[in-house]
């Protein structure tokens, strides 16, 4: 009994305080940094007594801290204001956001890689009416019009950017005579042919069409052979250029030149190329690191097209801001993201998740003392190619893909992109 | 005394025909929690289920339209049952071979254990207890376990296979669909033994040994005394358990998820786990129709096993 009064007492003082953050709220809004734009945000200290929740993947082990030091400078000037961070897995990070909106539970902060569905069912706040336009100024433009919906609005904000290239193990290229990286398809189905002829478990190249990135692997594949999702407002996958692309990843697999399932996800092979027994596969920072840790000498090129002019994946995650219908949160969300994109607290965070920034300050920064695997990454930027990720139907084309692309192995390529292009279209 | 009735007697007999209300109502504060409880529970959150299958989701469960869509979710262009790409006839087929064979094997099986768990012996207390230890595990833990065990490049029962020579190479189980499906329908079984064994052991213990005993006397062989004697007393049982796992069996999400690896609609899903897909794919709309229509198929099962079996004469 007693617990049960404690418990009614917290809940009618929440409430009170709850009452209290609504009626407070206004007025200082009417000062907030972010609305005007001009004032630097820890100059303000006017905030009202308010809780902001933030939703972010862990990128590592270190993902927690790193927030937490961020948090912890923004309650030295703002301690009124309570931060309350959940950090979940990437592997099921789509599931929670996803349940977190439909339990009306929306974080103020949430860090994703999709925007497009909640842009579109007008759950988010405008980053312009956040940030402040020298934050908005000091992010590089090209990964910044990533963050914008079909109807030109800043949805999102990027806060890392990762490019996927060609890992290729030198050893293995040696060991089959290959001088270096393939170019285009014709020269790196020779190669994957030569090194999956030096053992029965190597093989040339990882394909991972599981559900995990099948979505990555194909879109490579169209981009190599000249094409792209995007056709006018409407995302199309069963066009020529992807006919092509497909029958080319059949044609790697019929001649045994992949591993031998294609629903891998991509640690499948990571795995493999970090045993040694891959010759190429398309990665990130991490898979380089996971292969270099096992002693295997791995090298990065761009990923080999049709005519031989690469491309690469370009991926950024993104900053969104829902909108809880709170002038005091939304105030203190605001103070909140220009500390995080400020110089002294965004370099150690970014850090953190071993992948590249998004900042100009800090882009220029790493150039100068890059490592060699960075230094590709920072390079790949020029041919990078994104994801049509503010497309509405992103969503459903990346469902299908990978519920269906796996099956190239064993079915006709146009068959396969039919059936995607059906499940798009009955989502519409 | 007389016959004639008193005013007293009259009105008793007047309460009694109100006492029927008035039972209910004298019963309802103890009723009450319960009701609550199941209204809460089970009433509520059906109609949820219910409207949510008349309104269009997005994946990401945003409500995308204000109006009911009719029958939309259900057999529209990109309804539960019309979905292109989804083998709907071939996972029909599927489940109710599921439901069939977990509960028929499961049945079989734990009438031998049980039989023999009947039987007084040294160690059997041990033994009995040894027979619980599927049941104490969680079902996801087991069922992860024959998992990694199938791996093709790291598992354990792979790598025996290959080892005695019943496997020329390491194959990926858990990557075809219908080697997936008849895996887990090992599992299933595997786990549902312990329960089915119990219940047919507590039935088995009520069989009266002078019963028996009278046969043996009459002449009747060890068959004949299992088939007519003591197989008819343990029809309650059996029903009981019967019922209970082809609900359970039906309901069973983790087995089959956690050991089918081949993404998409595949010709290994049971109308459950296509339930599962349907939600992190198409969203809270299309998935709660599946969810309606696995309620109709399951409430369609059990009929045809109470029309059947009608074991309901034996358990009232």
């Amino acid at each position: 009994m007693a617990r049960l009064t404690k418990g009614l007492l917290a809940l009618g003082a929440a409430a009170a305080l709850t009452l209290t953050a609504c009626s407070g709220g206004p007025a200082p809004a009417t000062s907030a940094p972010a609305d005007n734009g001009t004032s630097a945000p820890a100059t303000d200290g006017q905030l009202a007594d308010t809780t902001i929740k933030i939703l972010a993947p862990s990128y590592g082990d270190t993902s927690e801290a790193d927030w937490n030091r961020i948090t912890a400078k923004f309650n030295e000037e703002h301690p009124n204001v309570k931060v309350e961070l959940q950090i979940a897995g990437w592997d099921d990070f789509a599931t929670t956001v996803q349940s977190r909106i439909q339990a009306q539970d929306l974080p103020d902060i949430l860090n994703d890689n999709a925007f497009a569905s909640s842009a579109e069912a007008g759950l988010l706040i405008p980053m312009d009416d956040l940030l402040s336009a020298e934050t908005l100024a000091n992010i590089e433009p090209g990964l910044l019009d990533n963050g914008k919906g079909a109807d030109g609005t800043q949805w999102a904000a990027p806060d890392i950017a990762s490019a996927r290239m060609l890992v290729y193990n030198t050893d293995l290229f040696e060991q089959a005579g290959i001088a270096e990286a393939p170019k285009t398809w014709a020269e790196m189905e020779a190669a994957a042919k030569a090194i999956s002829d030096l053992g029965e478990d190597i093989y040339g190249y990882g394909m991972p069409l599981g559900a995990e990135e099948a979505q990555v692997e194909s879109s490579l594949w169209l981009w190599g052979a000249g094409g792209t999702w995007v056709d006018g407002e409407n995302l199309v996958a069963n066009t020529p250029a992807a006919v092509e692309a497909f029958t080319q990843m059949k044609k790697m697999f019929d001649q045994g030149l992949t591993q031998p399932n294609l629903e891998d996800d991509r640690q499948a092979t990571t795995d493999l190329l970090a045993a040694g027994k891959l010759g190429m596969a398309v990665g990130h920072g991490q898979v380089v690191k996971d292969a270099s840790d096992k002693g295997i000498n791995v090298k990065l090129a761009p990923v080999p097209s049709k005519d031989g002019s690469g491309v690469a994946t370009g991926v950024t995650d993104f900053i969104l801001a829902f909108d809880n219908k709170d002038e005091a949160r939304k105030a203190a969300t605001a103070a909140y993201l220009d500390l995080f994109y400020s110089d002294e607290l965004y370099e150690p965070w970014y850090k953190g998740t071993a992948l590249l920034p998004v900042t100009k300050t800090s882009i220029e920064a790493a150039k100068a003392g890059a490592t060699e695997t960075d230094a590709a990454f920072l390079d790949a930027m020029d041919i990078v190619k994104f994801q049509p990720v503010s497309n509405p139907q992103w969503d459903a084309l990346q469902a299908a893909l990978k519920a269906n692309a796996f099956r190239v192995g064993t079915e006709d390529p146009q068959a396969v992109l039919d059936q995607v292009e059906a499940q798009v279209a009955a989502q519409a | 005394m007389s016959l004639t009735a008193t005013p007293q007697m009259v009105n008793q007999a007047k309460k009694r025909k109100t006492s029927a209300w008035g039972d209910s109502l004298r019963a309802l504060p103890w009723l009450l929690p319960t009701l609550v409880l199941i209204a809460a529970v089970v009433l509520y959150p059906a109609y949820l289920m219910i409207r949510t299958s008349f309104f269009k989701y997005n994946a990401m469960g945003i409500q995308r339209s204000p109006d009911p869509v009719g029958l939309e979710n259900y057999i529209g262009r990109g309804g539960a049952l019309t979905f292109p790409g989804v083998p709907i006839e071939r996972i029909l087929i599927n489940t109710v071979v599921w439901v069939v064979v977990v509960v028929f094997v499961t049945l079989l099986i734990s009438l031998l254990i049980a039989q023999f768990l009947n039987k007084p012996f040294r160690g059997r207390k041990l033994l009995r207890l040894f027979v619980i230890l599927p049941w104490a595990c969680s079902v996801v833990m087991t069922t992860t376990v024959f998992r990694y065990g199938l791996q093709q490049e790291t598992g354990l029962f792979n790598r025996f296979l290959v080892d005695v020579g019943i496997l020329d190479r390491a194959v990926a189980w858990t990557k075809d669909p219908t080697a997936a499906f008849w895996i887990a329908v090992f599992v299933a079984v595997y786990v549902s033994l312990p329960f089915t064994t119990y219940t047919i052991l507590a039935g088995l213990q009520s069989v009266s040994k002078d019963v028996l005993e009278a046969a043996h006397v009459d002449g009747a062989n060890a068959v004949q005394r299992y088939w007519s004697i003591v197989l008819p007393l343990l029809r309650p049982s059996i029903a009981v358990a019967a019922l209970i796992n082809i609900i359970n069996v039906f309901n069973s999400l983790p087995i089959l998820r956690i050991l089918q690896e081949t993404p998409g609609y595949h010709t290994g899903h049971i109308t459950t786990t296509l339930m599962y897909e349907y939600q992190t794919a198409l969203g809270p709309g299309v998935s709660s129709a599946l969810s309606v229509l696995n309620f109709l198929f399951c409430l369609v099962i059990i009929a045809i096993y109470l029309a059947i079996v009608q074991p309901t004469k034996e358990v009232a």
